[in-house]
């Protein structure tokens, strides 16, 4: 028992050599389409975003919603689900856990 | 590789807004349950005492009852 643990010792400097040279170009494609796509909005965009919230409501009112195609729809409803887990990920960096409130 | 697309900033407010909001919520909802949890906590101990209590009064007058003669 105390051989074979002794053995884990030893090979974890190599495991971690191992996972850190497995996952660095995994982390720099993510950099790459993180620092582009992921990137909180400049305040000199939320203008802009409240102006095509408001275009968009506009649109709900003008009844352009039954011109929409089954492909677009689709893919408008998986933006708003990313969209609502980012609220959830948002809950659970509040409550302190990601199952369950630790009370 | 495919080049990263450009996000619209409506969708990117809508993100970040609601990782914020859930902070929020997040914090809120903690803070309103953490002392409902600690009274209900509270509560459990003192009837887990009397329930011991009352269970330890049982056992004693059974086993008080339990020498008879009839074996």
């Amino acid at each position: 028992m105390a051989q074979a643990v002794q053995k884990l010792v030893a090979k974890v400097p190599t495991l971690i050599g191992a996972a850190v040279t497995y996952s660095k170009p995994r982390l720099s494609t993510f950099w790459y389409y993180a620092r582009v796509e992921l990137v909180p909005p400049t305040p000199a965009e939320i203008p802009k975003a409240i102006e095509g919230a408001k275009n968009l409501i506009k649109s709900f009112q003008s009844g352009r919603l039954a011109q929409t195609t089954v492909k677009d729809a689709v893919r408008n409803g998986l933006v708003a689900t990313e969209v609502l887990m980012w609220f959830y990920i948002g809950e659970c960096i509040g409550k302190g856990g990601i199952v369950g409130y630790d009370v | 590789m495919v080049p990263p697309v450009a996000v619209s900033p409506v969708i990117k407010t809508a993100r970040w807004s609601a990782l914020l909001i859930g902070v929020f919520y997040g914090k809120q909802r903690f803070d309103y349950l953490k002392p409902i949890a600690e009274e209900e906590r509270r509560t459990e101990e003192a009837e887990k005492k009397l329930r011991e209590e009352q269970e330890r009064i049982y056992k004693q007058l059974s086993e008080d009852n339990s020498d008879t003669i009839l074996q």
